[in-house]
This record gives C-alpha cells, structure tokens and sequence, in this order.
C-alpha cells in the first residue's frame, strides 16, 4: 500500500511538474550541444526578450483571472507599435504633413490611451453585455486589425513597413542601460521592471486587486460583498490594454520597424507564459511572480530551439503543444486537490 | 454517445464539490484521463523537438525580384551567409541583398550572422 | 403519520444485512477523515446517519460509491464484497444515491434526465430511441410513486423540490437496493417533505433499504428505524430509533451536553430603526410588502420555500431590482441601488447559497473576511492596503466568531460549513451594518455550531442591530426571534408575536396566497 501510494505521489509530482521537467531537460541539452548558450551575451538576450514580452503578459494575466482571456492583444500591439513608428520618425510617410517627430511622452501617453480605449470596448462588453471574454476580444481583434490595415494605408505610405524611425525614439527604448562584460542591456529592461513592480502593488496591495481576484474566484459573490463588479471587471480590461499599449510602444524601437504584421500571436506566448506560471483559467488564482517565471521559461527554452536552429514552422507546433500541456497541468492540479 | 453521456451525468454525480470553474467550468474528466493526455502531449512535444532538432538549420530564401533565380541556403544558428552569385536584370544594375521588399534593411554579408528562417531581396539601380 | 406508523414497517420488514460497511479507514494528508467505521443496513429499514458536519458522513458514502478509495475495511452488498471504482458502477449493482446539490441536465425535460445513458429503443434493429417508451414508463414510475410531474416538462421551469423528486424517481427506475438520500429535506417545503417520507416508507416497504443524512433531528426520528452516528471520522454508536431522544442524539454527536437548543433571549427591543413601504419587486413576484423593524430586534420572516423571502431580502440590499418602495432608515429614506451602496448605508445581507454567493471557495480567510470593507485598511494617507491591518481585522474576526482554521491563510473552502458561515458573518460585521440581512443562516450548519450562531445573533440584537432573519426551520425561528413576518405567495400575510404564536398559525398564514 505505502509503495502503491508512494509511486503515486511520484507520479503526481512527475505530472504536475511536466512542463518544467521538459523545459529543464531541454535546456540542459542545449547547453551541451551549444556552449554558447549559456554565455553571457545569450542570457543578457534571454532576459531583454523577457522583459520586452513581460508587460503584454501582466496584462492578460489580469484577465485570465478574472476567468477570461484577452485574444486581442497582439494587434493592439501592433497598432501601437504602427502609431509610435509613424509619429516618431524621419519619413513621414502617414502624415505627410509633419515636420518633425511627435513629442516622446506625448506619443507614449497617446498609445497608452488607444491600448486603455481597446481594453475598454473589451471590458464594457465583458462586463455589461456578460459575453464570454473569448468572443468579445476575438471581434475586437478584427476590428483592430482592420484599423492597422487602414491606418498604413494612409498618406503616402500605401501598406508599407514603417521604418526610418526618430533616433531619440530608438535610443530613449533600446539605448544602453549599462553593460556587463561588453554586453549592453537595453533600457527597456528597466521599463520592463518598473511595470512589474507596479503591477505587483496593484495585484496585492489596492483594494482593486483583491476586488478582481474576488471577482475571478466568485462574481457572484463578489457583488453581494458590494464588489462593483461591472467597474473592477472594465478596470482589468483597461489596464491590460495599456499594457499592449506599453508593449507597442516598445515594439517599434525594438524591432526598429512597424507593420500590419508587428505583434502577430503574442497573446498566444502571454497567455501560455501565465498559464505556465501558475495564473489558472479556473480564475481567481495567480501571482505576478508567477507570471514573470512563465514568461521567462517560454523565452529560454525558444531562444534554445533557435540555438539548434529548429525551424520556425516547428516552433508553432512545440509553442501550441506547450500551451495545450500547460492547461492540461493546470486543470490536473486542481481536480487532485481535495 | 449516450453511454457517454451518462458517464458524465454520474461523474457529475458522484462530486458535488464541482471544482473546476471559470474556463473549465464545463469539463468533466477524470484525473486518470488527463494523466494519459498529458503525457501523450509530453511524448508529442519530445518528438517534436526532437524532429525539429535532426531538421536543423535555417533556411535562407533569396527573392530575387525579377531577376535571375537564386538558390536557397541552409544555415546554422549563428552562421554567415556565403555570397550567392548575384542575380542579373535586364535594365537595371545589382546593388545587394535586403530585408525588406522596399530595400531599407541591407544585410551584411560580412557581419550578420543567420537566426531565423528569412527571406532576403534583391536590391535594383536602374542602368 | 405518526411513530406507530413509521415503526409498524421496520419490524414486520425484512431483517436481512443488504449493505455492511466493516473497519473503514480514510486519510487524507494530515487528518483522519475515517477512522475504523462500520455500518450495517437491513433490508426494509431506513438507517439515519448523523454528525455534525466534518464527522464523516459525506467522506463513508464517498468511500461507498467509489469517489475515495478507502485505506482499508471491506464493503459486502448482499453479502457479496464489493469494491466499486465510480457511482456509475454503483448504480448498475443497485446502490443509488439522491444529492443534496442536485446535479441535473436542466435544458432538458423530464424523461430525458431520467433515461440519460440509457434511452430506451424503439427495439432491438432499431438504434433510435423510443420516446413514446420512455415517456410511458417515466410517467408509469411517477404514478407509483404518486410525484405529479409531466414527464415531457423541462427541468429548469421546475421548482428544487420537484426536481428532487425526479432523482429519486430515477434511483427507483434503476431497481436500487440501497438509496442514499443526503440532505434530502434541505430545500422542500412541509408538505414536499411528507410527501418524501411517503416514498421512502414505500422503499421501505419494498425492502429496499435507506441511508438516510440529515441534520434535522425532528425528521430523523419520525423516520428512520435505526440511527448511527459519527463524531470527528469516528462511529460513535448506532441504536434503534425508538429508544433515542433529540438530547441523546445531540449528547451523542456534540459529545457534550446541550442542555438547551437555543440560548437565552436578552436582547431589548428598542425603537424603530428600519421602515419598508410596500416593497414591490420588477422581476419576481414579491409584492407590496411593509414592515417595521426595530433596533435591538430579530425579526423573523418564515413562509414557505419560493414565498418571496429571499426576494425581500435581495430587494432591500439592492441586489434585485425594485418596482416601487422606499425604505427608512432612522427615518431617512435609503435607496440601496447596489450592493456598494447598501453597506454604505449600514445593511449587510448573508445569502442563502453560500457556495454560490457567499464564499470566494479558492480564496483565503484573510480575503474571504476583508474583502467588503477593504478602504478601511489602507496605510494612513496611502490608498495602497496594508498587510498588517488586514491580518489584525481577520484575526478579530476569528477570535470573534471562534472560527475554526489552523490560520487565515487556508482556503475557505476547505473548512466545514458552519465555519465558513462564521468567515461571512465577520466579513459583514467589519462592515459595521446595523441592519443585519440574514438569509437562512444556519442551512446546512451541524447542530453545535448552530448554537453558536444563534448566540451570535443575539449578541448583535444586544448591541442595538436590527436582525432580520429568514428561515426554513420554524422551532429556530420561535426560539431565536422576537416577532415573526409570514410570506405567502410574495406578499406579507402576517405578523406575529414569536412568544405567543404556534407553529400552527404560521403555516396557516404561509398557506394564505398560496
């Protein structure tokens, strides 16, 4: 009986653990047939690539607790990142009639409130109409894209990549913050930490955090306890939406260079980085720590496949397995509870 | 169909503290059920790694945009490109490879090095 | 129906052993759900299963129906040692089990729940599945078992208790030797119940023999032939019915003495404090109602299941929308639009589902407890909340309720009912409400903690809160309250003075619009 039970507890650790065993293994693998992966300028790559698809993870994260998920991120981090290439740059190919480059921290203000009016369309209707989040955001997603579509096509730039970007722009994001060992660690790494440190106090320490954890773990309940539910669900919406807004602007320094296609599927590696650290679709649950360990995971073990030049077509197809095992745990753990 | 119906109805049944909510709030399955899913997902991410490991390498696609065919090259994480003979077009003269179809991005032969599957395009001068 | 009745049966019955449970062992990390707990049912009798709740009872029939795997001990059916791996498995070798919490497909009718998994063909060739079959013998079994339910009627326009009456229905269809009824009573109205005990007296005649959970001692000892009962996972004695009395049986399951079921009314009453003008509401059918409360008052309102209770309530905390009404408070009028603004205005309101509307299951007592007064737990001058403040409030509200949780940390879900009840009722007295909304309090809550809850209502009404209380259970409404509103058919069919008035008067008044 005790050795049944013992192999069961194996086995139950074995299999809640999955994700990060593979992971573990992969990566160890990896290391060996490539040395310079685990060198200084690769993982100075890793954590930038982390950072800069941190904040868009935040976002979602924030909506998978309240037991939905967010489908539209992406393009609304592509519009943001088309709208801070087109005003911040040297061709103005959109507005032909500029001058000279927008304000920095007006066009970062702007995005933020295009990223904060997305998210609002989606909360409104969440929370208002009691669509399910998945239908909502998969409209908005369109109509977004829609509005990238119609938005390059603008001026003279006729659908083009937007490139050619204002050098204040480029250096104020992807300057370098300092350097270990000849490796520069972009600014946008701070940024990154900043956003964390903020979306940690709203999670744990505003009575709009535990609102929305509330929320996610009973609506019902949570409106008897005088949650105003309708407002906190907006309220994560909005908050998301700056995020991808955040993200966007980012993204164009970033990748120096904006188009219809920027941002393409990242709600897929959020919502699969929040899963994978421990934001649970059953709702109500998850940490912001969590989160920054999922996103991070997601970022070794892919910058990993790219070291042994594994085919982008195959990394769909591993990205979509580790999102279909990640839910799989998740669910597993907690019908075991108990 | 029916049988599974009522395995459901009876599954239902025998756990009145429904515990999965939110996203999962309709599904009804056993944690043995899930364990063979997981690990056939495990085994089908290992083997795709494990594919996507024996097909490495990068491939390089030249457009040429008109001109004479290039032939496309199988890179490395990390490697060079090596120079393919350029293409020719009537009318108009070669003057490199690019990111980009609208020829703002140049690629360096000399310093980048590959990290993705990439297209490249050819950059013409009218003669 | 009387004891003679109910007896008459058991002993003319058939005496044969049908199940026996021997030496069930059950643990789980940390606790010892099951300790070494037997239990032996004869055909022809009903067997009552009594504890408070957390002793066991819900962990010995999940270890019967295969949920749990049992530790060690052996089940014999007829004899025959049976280990069964799921409730499926249960139900084909005749073990059947009525929930508490009925689990139905309601978007479909009647007959279609009943025959789920098992529709009937139209013959043997014939894969489709015979309607006309399945109606015929549908509506055969609910002649026999006198339920007047159209078998071709959806399942979600049907009240609980019909809804009830159909699972049993379908256990019987089934040819089940052992039904377990859990909690049966818990949603039916005086009337539903007899007419329950009218079929389980028919199962009993039968000679099937019935597990029978429930809290409520009055019924326990009208129906059942023999009684066990359990304390902390452990069997505790199992006696004839006859020779027990509700004092030994609450001796028996508190293992103290309680000498008294409710504690002693102290409170005074005092001047008006809340004033309902004819409430009327728009989406149910709770009409017209007025009513003055007082301070230092524990109003009670009864009436049957479906009355319009719930509905006053809802409608005075602002969580269902009013037609027309105004209330009163010190003579003020309140609009109580929502929830955020009732408490504001000093209300708090304690459902009646507590798992669907009261707890936040995955969360912790901390959270569980602060989360309707969060704003006053910001550091001073910061809107950012201190965690310092939230674990002192919650750590009150423990001391306060005497709650039983190894610390604030633990998931509400995990602790028994009457402490969750205890989460909530601290929850709204950090509030600081003075009129207090309590919907059915004490369902579901064993009889221990039923007390205590009581003494805590009391204690409110000391302080100077209006009280105002729904509940099922008459003998808790005479006992604890001070007057006594009757609902019939949504609207106020009288008041009446808990002191003087009779379990009698009030039904004639909940019978009154009908």
């Amino acid at each position: 009986m005790t050795e049944k039970e013992k192999l069961k507890k194996v086995g139950d650790i074995l299999l809640n653990n999955a994700m990060y065993i593979i992971i573990a293994v992969a990566v160890v693998y990896i290391a060996i047939m490539r040395p310079t992966f685990i060198k200084l300028p690769s993982i100075v790559n890793i954590l930038s690539l982390t950072a800069a698809k941190l904040p868009i993870a935040l976002g979602i994260g924030g909506c998978i607790v309240l037991t939905g998920t967010d489908i539209s991120a992406g393009r609304v981090v592509g519009l943001t990142a088309c709208i801070s290439a087109s005003l911040l740059t040297t061709v103005f190919k959109i507005f032909p009639g500029m001058t000279s480059a927008a304000p920095l921290p007006l066009v970062l203000l702007l995005v933020i409130g295009v990223g904060a009016l997305v998210g609002f369309v989606n909360g409104f209707s969440v929370a208002k109409f009691k669509l399910h989040p998945f239908i909502v955001t998969l409209s908005t997603q369109l109509i977004v894209y829609g509005i990238i579509l119609m938005y390059l096509m603008r001026g003279v730039n006729n659908g083009q990549t937007l490139s050619g970007l204002a050098d204040n722009y480029r250096s104020f994001i992807t300057g370098t913050l300092f350097s270990i060992g000849g490796v520069a660690v972009p600014k946008y790494v701070l940024y990154s930490i900043i956003l964390t440190i903020i979306m940690w106090i709203i999670w744990n320490k505003t009575t709009f955090g535990k609102n929305m954890f509330a929320v996610g773990s009973n609506e019902e309940a949570a409106n008897v306890s005088g949650v105003n539910v309708v407002r906190t669900i907006i309220m994560v919406f909005m908050l998301a939406g700056m995020m991808y807004g955040i993200t966007g602007f980012l993204d164009g320094a970033r990748i120096a260079s904006a188009n219809a296609n920027t941002g393409l599927n990242y709600e897929c590696d959020a919502i699969a980085a929040c899963v994978i650290g421990g934001v649970s679709f059953v709702g109500g649950i998850g940490r912001i720590s969590g989160i920054v360990v999922g996103v991070l995971l997601l970022q070794i073990i892919f910058t990993g496949l790219t070291f042994l030049a594994v085919d982008a077509n195959m990394l769909y197809i591993i990205k979509g397995l580790i999102i279909l095992i990640a839910c799989a745990i998740d669910m597993r753990k907690y019908l075991v509870r108990k | 169909m029916a049988g599974q119906n009522k395995q459901n109805l009876e599954q239902n049944n025998s756990a009145p503290q429904r515990q999965l909510r939110g996203l999962y709030s309709k599904v009804n399955i056993s944690v043995k059920s899930l364990n063979i899913i997981i690990i056939v997902l495990a085994v089908a991410l290992v083997v795709c790694m494990a594919i996507g490991v024996s097909n490495a390498g990068f491939t390089v696609q030249f457009d040429s945009l008109g001109g004479t065919t290039v032939e496309s090259q199988k890179h490395m994480y990390g490697e060079l490109i090596m120079a393919p003979v350029p293409p020719t077009r009537e009318g108009y003269l070669f003057d490199g490879w690019y990111l980009d179809q609208s020829t703002t991005r140049p690629w360096n032969l000399e310093n980048d090095v590959v990290t993705e599957s990439m297209t490249l395009y050819a950059g013409w001068r009218l003669q | 129906m009387t004891m003679q009745e109910t007896n008459a049966s058991a002993k003319g019955g058939n005496q044969n052993v049908l199940l026996k449970m021997e030496g069930i062992c059950k643990e789980f990390p940390g606790v010892k759900a099951l300790n070494n707990v037997s239990l032996t049912v004869k055909a022809g009798t009903v067997h009552a299963l009594m504890g408070e709740n957390g002793a066991g009872k819900s962990t010995l029939m999940k270890c019967l129906f295969g949920v749990y795997s049992k530790d060690s001990g052996d089940i014999f059916l007829e004899g025959k040692k049976v280990e069964f791996k799921n409730s499926k498995e249960a139900l084909e070798n005749g073990v059947a089990m009525v929930h508490q919490e009925l689990n139905q497909a309601l978007k479909r009718n009647v007959m279609d729940n009943m025959w789920l998994g098992r529709f009937p063909k139209i013959s043997s060739w014939c894969p489709l599945t015979s309607e006309k079959k399945m109606y015929d013998e549908t509506k055969k079994l609910f002649e026999d078992l006198e339920i007047s339910v159209d078998p071709k009627r959806v399942m979600s326009t049907m009240p609980v208790s019909q809804r009830q009456m159909v699972e049993i229905a379908k256990a019987v269809s089934y040819q089940s030797k052992i039904i377990v009824f859990d909690e049966p009573t818990s949603s039916l109205t005086e009337e539903e119940v007899e007419h329950l005990f009218k079929i389980i007296n028919m199962l009993r005649d039968r000679g099937c023999g019935i597990i029978y959970i429930s809290h409520k001692m009055e019924e326990i000892l009208r129906i059942s032939d023999e009684v066990t009962i359990m304390r902390d996972g452990q069997w505790i004695a199992t006696r004839e019915a006859k020779s027990l009395t509700m004092n030994e049986i609450i001796k028996l399951m508190v293992g103290r003495e309680l000498t008294n079921r409710y504690p002693e009314k102290d409170n005074v009453v005092g001047d008006p404090l809340l004033e309902v003008k004819s409430l009327t509401a728009m989406y149910s059918k709770l009409k017209n109602v007025s009513f003055v409360a007082n301070k230092g008052e524990v109003l009670g309102v009864a009436g049957l299941d479906s009355s319009g209770r719930t509905e006053l309530l809802e409608n005075i905390f602002g969580i269902a929308t009013r037609k027309s009404g105004e209330i009163y408070l010190h003579g003020k009028q309140v609009f109580n639009r929502n929830a955020q603004e009732s408490i504001a205005n000093k209300f708090a309101l304690l459902t009646e589902e507590r798992r669907a509307t009261g707890i936040f299951g995955i969360r912790d007592i901390q959270a569980n407890t602060t989360i309707s007064s969060l704003r006053k737990y910001h550091y001073k001058g910061i809107p950012l909340l201190s965690d310092k403040k939230l674990a002192e409030v919650t750590d009150w509200g423990i001391k306060a309720m005497r709650t039983k949780t190894p610390n604030q940390k633990t998931q509400i879900r995990s602790l028994s009912g009457g402490n969750q009840q205890k989460v909530i009722l601290a929850r709204w007295l950090l509030t600081d409400p003075e009129v207090l909304l309590l919907d059915e309090p004490t369902r579901g809550i064993d009889v221990g903690a039923k007390y205590e809850i009581y003494q805590l209502i009391l204690n409110l009404a000391k302080e100077g809160k209006t009280v105002i209380m729904v509940s099922s259970e008459m003998p808790e409404l005479l006992g604890v309250c001070d007057r006594i509103l009757v609902m019939s058919g949504g609207q106020l069919s009288g008041e009446v003075d808990a002191k003087t008035t009779t379990q009698e008067e009030i039904m004639t008044l909940a019978a009154k619009y009908a």
